[in-house]
């Protein structure tokens, strides 16, 4: 399989929702997509297409939109293949890959808490890394330092 | 390696009144002028548990007992202090060689416990971040009473390298009250020792 042959074949399933294809070293391409779309495609990759694993799912905050992306491996072309979907900065929602791919569990729930990306479907959208009833989501631009003097502690200790 | 060992000058702790019998200097004398005071003889293992006894139960009969025992608990806990067997982060390595064959803390009466409810001493070794600290802190609040805390390090002290770190808390002392800072990254077990040897002398100073 090349890069070619997949875009041509998720293209003709979901016309008008594969933005592009780009090529990425290492890999067999970066597919940017709808994230309307989300839930079949994946579905689609890992049943027609033999992506079995999913190696991780990211976040990062570009101010004007964020970004997620997947990168998945394929166990019988021996392939990575990279996912990427902008979000919007007022609605970062997307749905949840959990139900495909299980081992997205932690990841998705780190690109919540640091990026604040809502991942809907999600069993269990928890903090992970900041304790719970933290108001911030810390790698977003606009979050600021605190000088550790104008810290206001509160800890509930239970 | 020859010969004769310097000679060591013992302390001069005896007081005034002055009223054990002559012979040997005492190991320790715990009291204050004008108040009866234990005395607490150079004795062999199996003599010191009856005399200690009836010091004790002697010093339970008398009328001010707070004041008389104090001095006896606060001698007995400075010298045995428990702390919580807790590693956060690297400092924990410096922690764990100091109660090994080469720096022997033990020698001082510090044996670390694996349960809060048994020690009296937290040696916050390492990085607190925000997602443990109700859990140092919880830690803190099961330990009974009298009880110290020592920020080993210089996480622990002020956050070190991570002070302005979102997810780091910047200082243990934020969190619960601390008795004595040790500086370092991570500090030596020698200086962990100074740390305890400086507790213990604050302890009986505070006459805790």
């Amino acid at each position: 399989m090349d890069a070619k042959q997949l875009s041509d074949g998720l293209a003709t399933r979901f016309p008008g929702k594969i933005l592009g294809v780009d090529p990425l070293d290492g890999t067999l391409g970066r597919i940017r997509f709808d994230p309307a779309v989300a839930t079949d495609l994946f579905r689609s990759l890992r049943d027609d297409y033999q992506f079995t694993h999913l190696t991780l799912v990211g976040a990062t905050d570009w101010i004007d939109h964020r970004e997620v992306f997947y990168v998945l491996w394929s166990d019988t072309d021996r392939l990575y293949l990279v996912l990427s979907a902008n979000l919007p900065t007022d609605a970062p929602v997307i749905a949840s890959s959990v139900p495909i791919w299980p081992s997205a569990n932690a990841h998705e729930r780190e690109a919540w808490d640091l990026v604040g990306v809502k991942f809907e479907g999600h069993p269990d959208l928890r903090r992970i890394f900041m304790p719970e009833g933290y108001a911030y989501h810390p790698l977003l631009r606009s979050f600021k330092i605190h000088e550790p003097e104008d810290l206001e502690v509160k800890v509930r200790s239970d | 390696m020859s010969g004769q060992a310097p000679e060591v000058p013992r302390p001069a702790v005896r007081p005034q009144t002055d009223a054990s019998p002559a012979g040997d200097l005492p190991l320790a004398v715990i009291g204050q002028p004008g108040v009866p005071f234990v005395e607490i003889e150079t004795l062999r293992a199996r003599e010191f548990i009856p005399a200690a006894k009836e010091a004790l139960s002697s010093l339970l009969k008398e009328q001010a007992q707070g004041k008389l025992i104090r001095p006896v608990f606060n001698w007995a806990g400075r010298n045995s202090l428990f702390p919580l067997h807790w590693g956060l982060a690297c400092c924990a390595i410096e922690f764990a060689a100091a109660f090994g064959a080469r720096w022997d803390a033990e020698r001082f009466g510090v044996v670390p416990r694996s349960s809060p409810r048994q020690c009296d001493l937290l040696i916050v070794n390492g990085t607190v971040t925000w997602k443990v600290a109700h859990k140092l802190i919880a830690l803190y609040e099961q330990m009974p009473e009298p009880k110290w805390a020592i920020a080993m390090g210089n996480c622990a002290t002020g956050g070190g390298p991570f002070r302005t770190a979102y997810s780091v808390v910047p200082g243990v002392d934020k969190l619960i009250p601390v008795d004595v800072y040790i500086a370092g990254c991570p500090p030596r077990p020698e200086n962990m020792l100074d740390g305890i040897l400086r507790l213990e002398q604050l302890i009986k100073e505070r006459g805790e």
